[in-house]
Formats: C-alpha cells, structure tokens, sequence
C-alpha cells in the first residue's frame, strides 16, 4: 500500500522556467524585468508630459 | 473689534477666498464620471485579477504528506520520537537545547525570548496524537515503560535501519529489536492518511484554528516539504532571484534578504539569520539616513540619470 500511495502527484506548479547556462528565471519574473527595463528606457526617451509647453 | 490676519496669512490684504472665480468654466457630469469610473475600475480589476491573480496551489497537509511520501513520513516520525528533528533541536522558542540559539556577539535575541512554545516533539507530534485514537495502540504503553535510553536506542537504530532499507521503505526494513517504535510510528501514519493528525495538532481548543504551528514543524522537519519547495524553484538559493509558485512574479522585494546568505561569511556562518537581519537593518538606516550622508547624497550630482528622464527641466536652466 505505501508504494501504491507515494505514486500522488505533487501539489505545487513550478511554472515555466527559462535557462541559459547557468541563468535560469522564471517566465513571471522575466515579464516583470523586461517591462521595468522599457519603462526606464521609455523615461529615457519619451518627453515628460506637458513638458515641452510648461514655462 | 475686527481680526487682522497674520502677516503669514494667505488671506493677508487681498482676501483671495472671497473672490468670484474669472477663469474657465467647464461642465462636469458626476454621475457620467462616477459610472465611467466605477465600470472601467471595476473592468480592470476583474481583467487584471484574471491574468495577475496570486497563485491558489492547495495547502500541503500531513494527510497529503502521508499519501505522497509515506517513507519520508514514518522517518520523520521516528526522527521527532528520538528527538533528532530539527525541530528538537531548535532551541529557543521551542525547546532548550544548549547551544542552538543564533547570536551576534553577546546580543542573543533567541535566548532572551525565552522557551514561549514548548515543543517536546515525541509527546506533541506521536504520543499525544495518538492517545486521542478510538483505539490506542498497545505500543504506547510499552513505549511509556521504557527508559529515556531504551526509547533512544530504539529510535536510533529504527533510523539507520530505515535509511539502509530500499527506498526508505518501513515494509523492507531489516529484522531487529526496535521495540514498540515501528508500530506507533505505522499508527501514526495511518493517523495521518485518514487526516486525523491535521485535526488533533491544530486542535487549539478554540472555535476556529488558526495556529499551525505544529504542522509546519512536522512538516519542515521531514524531506517532501523541502523537496517540493526545490522543485518548485522556491528555496531562494538563486543569487536574489525570488520566485512564486507557477508564473507569478516573485517577492522583489526580499531580493537582498536573499542575496546575502548566497554570499561566503554569511553563507557558511552558523548565525547567517541574525547577520543577514542585522545587515538589512544598517543597509535600511543608510538608506534612511542617505540626505545627511556626505558622499552618499552626492552620487545622483555623479551619476545625474535623472537630469537624463528630466531633460526638458534641465536644459531649460
């Protein structure tokens, strides 16, 4: 009975994982990283609002 | 008797309050904002709980822990009977032991908190649990007429005979005098299958239960709760890199807490919890402190980003 029974599947989802080498990050996180880095390169670039007609 | 208005007073001299508005006039529907505002809010969050919602994966229990890893179940059991678990050897707050307190110097937190949730693991995790049984176990009674050393050498040489049997398996231990341990620990892990033991450990005696310390320790003291926290990518050995269960993003913000112990010194220190706090607590005062810093509250004057975000700002003056 106890062989029968450590067949259960486990409880947790790891989800999806993404690696290269010895980098290896988790798809959540990848989005996370990749949408700070175009906000930061979109505050870079993008004018402030109402910048160009303030005095 | 009149009130002058202080010098400081906006109102001083021109009474700008009283003044008939002479700029723009606009409509403004308050019904039409507050629908707008309570369809597209209430839109949003219903879209954005749909795809960003925090991840439901079902409790570990002892039942589940019993079904999935029974092995793993009964070495534990033995383990908490013996008094080797982790958490009999835990020290402060659960129990005594000499030594297992975290200390930074002379200032040991543990020690002064005190023993404030006494833990004997083999009465609270198996004797107890299983004297609450419609049927006890016969076992009990031998188990509670033996000596401190008796029930010591039992638990021990059930361990090594569990860990040299195939798989950890309880059915292919090697024949050996282990006296009533192989018997209660079967009990209990038929007490924990039916989910029996979930109830008795979290039975606080009140209404609602929401104490679960008990079965955290149990389980944090066996292999199948760590393992499914590696397989699961949440044992936060990853250089800072915090993870969630599934796709979730992880906790960004424990990102340096976990940092540190990856770091030598940290690492391989006995006390890595109290350094890391401790650690955290001066970086935190830096950080707070940062305005009266020389040097520090310099660097944005070295390193000007923001005059890069604020150009139009900047290069206006």
């Amino acid at each position: 009975m106890l062989e029968l029974m450590s067949q259960a599947p486990s409880p947790i989802t790891p989800g999806t994982y993404f690696g290269w080498g010895d980098v290896m990050i988790q798809s959540g996180n990848l989005v996370v990283i990749i949408a700070m880095l175009v906000l930061f390169v979109l505050a870079l670039v993008l004018p402030f609002p109402g910048g160009r007609s303030r005095k | 008797m009149s009130r002058i208005p202080s010098p400081m007073s906006w109102r001083k001299g021109d009474d700008i309050a009283s003044r008939p508005w002479r700029g723009r006039i606009r409509d403004y529907d308050l019904f039409k904002e507050l629908t707008i505002g309570v369809v597209v809010v209430g839109l949003l969050v219903l879209g954005l709980s749909a795809i960003f919602s925090s991840p439901d994966d079902p409790g570990v229990t002892l039942k589940s822990w019993a079904a999935a890893a029974p092995s793993d179940f009964v070495a534990t059991a033995t383990a908490e009977l013996g008094g080797t678990s982790g958490t009999a050897g835990y020290g402060p707050p659960y129990n005594s032991t000499p030594d297992a307190s975290q200390h930074l110097g002379f200032f040991n937190p543990q020690e002064l908190s005190g023993v404030r949730l006494p833990v004997d693991t083999a009465n609270d995790f198996v004797i107890n649990p299983l004297k609450t049984l419609p049927t006890p176990p016969a076992a009990l009674a031998t188990w509670s007429a033996a000596t401190a050393d008796q029930q010591t050498k039992w638990t021990a040489d059930y361990t090594t005979a569990l860990s040299a049997a195939p798989n950890g398996d309880p059915a292919r231990v090697a024949n050996g005098n282990y006296g009533p341990v192989p018997a209660l620990t079967s009990a209990l892990l038929g007490m924990a299958a039916s989910g029996n033991l979930d109830g008795v450990l979290q039975n606080s005696g009140q209404p609602y239960n929401l104490d679960y310390t008990p079965t955290i320790l149990f389980l944090g003291d066996g292999n199948y709760f760590p393992d499914l926290a590696t397989t699961a990518h949440l044992t936060g050995d990853q250089w800072g890199v915090m993870n969630e269960t599934g796709n979730t993003p992880g906790q960004s913000w424990l990102w340096l807490f976990s940092l540190l112990y990856q770091i030598e010194a940290y690492k391989s220190s006995p006390n890595a919890d109290i350094l890391v706090v401790a650690t955290m607590l001066v970086l935190s005062l830096l950080l707070t402190l940062l305005p009266f810093i020389p040097g520090l509250r310099s660097i944005p004057r070295k390193i000007p980003v923001h005059r890069l975000i604020w150009k139009d700002y900047y290069g206006k003056r």
